[in-house]
């Protein structure tokens, strides 16, 4: 009884913040509406519901939001935990994205059947194709795993940008999703939908690092030689890592396709590769909370200062247009001074600052472990 | 036992490199349908795609196997050289005006290509010494950084002359002078590169063979901080070839305008194909480069050649480079010169 008690504190304390946050994103449609006097359901026109107003438009931002944040999360468990380090993650995100789209508009199934099948086929095909990918190179030193995912994500971009069949660059629209999670009908059960998937994500992340599995990840990622040379098969740990963090993507994907219902090639884009390396390095490489910060950060400001015009001698720029180059630029920046991210340099000047205390609690905590004992 | 002799213990390698050319040209020959002509037109563009190559690939092999760097900005290099010729010899489009000071379009795309090659070398110096070396004790985010320079030149052009592909409409005189191959035409501009391409290739040779600092350049490839140790300056050694290396793909991009024109993919496009010229020759390895660089060339311009066919479809020529690199990472990612690891 006394153990559980334990356990229930310690976990409220470590989990306080997650908890609030939880709860805060549960309330944020009705706070939004109740602020701003517009419905999280929509608005009635006729036998139709229309999506508009600000409580809809802050679900649409932040199910997108949901989604990076997910497949940042799911690069970090790749590049931060375990050191392997990948130019391509958007193929999975891509693939879960097409798996979807094709299931719901080119075959003739029942839209939910379709549904399910895209999120088992999705699982099934991103950890396939990270297994293969993984055999393929995981072996060879590390520039070889980037070299390789950049050229497949590349390939795939290319040839799904002129494949006749989704119509090539362009994309297609999907219209048959199920009404229950039609955005356009029923926004406030896909934000939950995209909220589930996030916290998932991030306590299914947050145990794998934290369990054996995971202390290997790390030890791998400080130096991989060494992992082998105690006897771990650092190749298998290797497959697992990017096993898991392609299916997330795919997940991630496929919630950005419910979203938009809208599937172009776009989606197996450099940009989202960047977009993951950039937030998880911005973030914080290596920490839990560092992508979602970084996802959630960058993807809002980039929303919010889109319209924005910056004057620059003869000429200006609108900052939704070169949101890119604006991106890349903050990337050096971050990556020459900035190297730990914001939550990785905020843990460091906290440790910083609390070495000795922390020492004096180490000791007082030995001493009760002895007592206790 | 006397052929394996006389090719020293490189045989192997070298009686493979003949089975890809062989099996390249029977192919070649093959989709050409027999026609002459085609195959003798497809050969040459095989070779000129191999030099366009191989001056992109130098760099990137000699940086990789001195600095341990893989610089994915390599391709935008190549574009920057591309946009840069073409603006100089245009002085109606593009976003510089300076080029209409110089009447004679010949001359003007000299200076592009001088402008080229000054203004590559200047942003692989700037980019050496201002980004990279501070971060020489953290190799991963070496990596990452080249990638993002790279995505920071691709949006920087992409601001300056917009998003637009350029084609390339002022005539210069080696382009209007054409030569006959079986029946076919050929421009003597596109041979005069061939050429050039291969006297670069053996100039590089020389300068890595023959000279102190190429001496220099092949110790620190073996085992650079020893050579620190010697009392050279390793880190400017670094520096020189980073530069050389950027200025060579600038100047690859350069002579390459007059044909391929300016545009936003061309330097993602060369940039893969010459990731898969040095796996293919083994990563830091010169001739290993140089001739995987024509081996990959003429594989391209090959399956571009195929491709015309309707029931091929163009898409099989433009993922071929990156085809080719899965390839080589799958079967041999140790690479014809290279050593196992």
């Amino acid at each position: 009884m006394q153990d559980g008690r334990v356990t229930v504190g310690r976990t409220l304390r470590t989990n306080w913040f997650l908890g609030v946050l939880v709860a805060f994103l549960i309330a944020l449609p009705f706070i939004v509406a109740e602020l701003t006097g517009s419905s999280p359901y929509g608005i009635e026109r006729g036998s139709r519901i229309i999506m508009r107003g600000e409580s809809a438009f802050w679900m649409a931002l932040l199910i997108e939001v949901f989604a990076l944040t997910v497949f940042v999360m799911s690069y970090n468990l790749m590049f931060g935990f375990t050191g392997v380090i990948s130019f391509g993650h958007a193929l999975f995100f891509g693939l879960g994205g097409y798996t979807l789209g094709m299931l719901l508009q080119y075959t003739a199934l029942d839209p939910n059947l379709a549904l399910v099948l895209a999120v088992l086929l999705t699982l099934v095909l991103t950890g396939l194709s990270a297994l293969l990918i993984g055999l393929a190179t995981l072996r060879l030193r590390g520039v070889y795993f980037a070299i390789f995912t950049l050229a497949v994500a590349e390939m795939v971009w290319i040839f799904v940008g002129r494949w006749a069949v989704t119509n090539g660059e362009d994309g297609f629209a999907i219209d048959r999703l199920p009404a229950w999670i039609d955005p356009s009908s029923n926004r406030l059960t896909l934000y939950y939908i995209g909220l589930f998937l996030f916290v998932f994500t991030f306590l299914f992340i947050r145990r794998i690092v934290n369990s054996p599995t995971g202390s290997v990840f790390q030890a791998i990622r400080e130096n991989e030689d060494r992992a082998r040379a105690i006897g771990y098969h650092t190749l298998r740990y290797k497959l697992v890592a990017i096993i898991i963090a392609g299916m997330m993507a795919g997940g991630a994907g496929m919630l950005h396709g419910i979203l938009n219902k809208k599937i172009g090639p776009e989606m197996f884009s450099v940009s989202y590769t960047v977009d993951a390396l950039l937030m998880t390095i911005i973030g914080g490489v290596g920490t839990f909370t560092g992508p979602v910060i970084g996802a959630a950060g960058l993807h809002l400001t980039e929303t919010l200062t889109r319209d924005i015009v910056i004057p620059l001698g003869f000429t200006s720029l609108r900052v939704g247009d070169s949101w890119l180059l604006i991106q890349g630029l903050i990337f050096v920046i971050v990556v020459m001074v900035f190297p730990f991210g914001l939550v990785g340099t905020w843990n460091r000047l906290r440790m910083r600052f609390r070495r000795r205390p922390a020492q004096a609690a180490t000791k007082s905590s030995g001493k009760n472990v002895k007592s206790a004992g | 036992m006397n052929l394996r002799k006389a090719l020293g213990n490189r045989g192997s390698t070298w009686l493979l490199i003949a089975g890809i050319f062989i099996a390249i040209l029977a192919f070649s020959l093959f989709s050409a349908g027999g026609n002459m002509g085609t195959f003798a037109i497809t050969l040459l563009s095989g070779l000129l795609r191999g030099m366009l190559l191989f001056l992109v690939a130098a760099g990137l092999s000699l940086i990789f196997g001195l600095m341990d760097i893989l610089n994915f900005a390599q391709g935008a290099f190549f574009m920057v050289g591309a946009y840069l010729a073409y603006d100089v010899s245009h002085p109606s489009g593009g976003a510089l005006t300076a080029g209409a000071a110089i009447p004679d379009p010949n001359l003007r795309f000299i200076v592009g290509l001088v402008l080229a090659v000054i203004v590559g070398g200047a942003l692989g110096f700037v980019l050496e010494r201002g980004l990279l070396r501070p971060l020489y004790k953290r190799p991963l985010f070496q990596l990452v950084l080249t990638f993002g320079v790279s995505i920071i030149m691709l949006e920087g052009i992409k601001a300056i002359w917009g998003g637009t592909p350029y084609i390339w409409t002022e005539r210069l005189v080696a382009q209007d002078a054409q030569f006959f191959v079986f029946g076919q035409q050929f421009s003597v501009y596109r041979l005069v590169i061939i050429v050039v391409g291969f006297a670069l290739m053996a100039g590089v040779a020389l300068l890595l063979r023959r000279t102190r600092i190429g001496i220099i350049i092949r110790a620190g490839v073996q085992d650079a901080e020893m050579v620190n140790a010697l009392g050279i300056n390793v880190r400017a050694v670094f520096t020189l070839v980073f530069v050389i290396g950027c200025a060579l793909a600038a100047l690859g991009g350069g002579v390459a305008a007059p044909f391929l024109g300016a545009t936003l993919s061309m330097g993602n496009t060369f940039l893969l194909a010459s990731i898969a010229a040095i796996v293919l020759g083994g990563l830091g390895s010169y001739e290993g480069t140089a001739i995987a660089s024509l081996l990959v060339g003429l594989g391209w311009a090959t399956m571009e050649q195929f491709s015309v066919r309707p029931e091929v479809g163009t898409v099989v020529a433009s993922i071929t480079p990156m085809l080719m690199l899965v390839v080589i990472l799958l079967l041999k990612p140790s690479g014809l010169f290279g050593e196992e690891r």
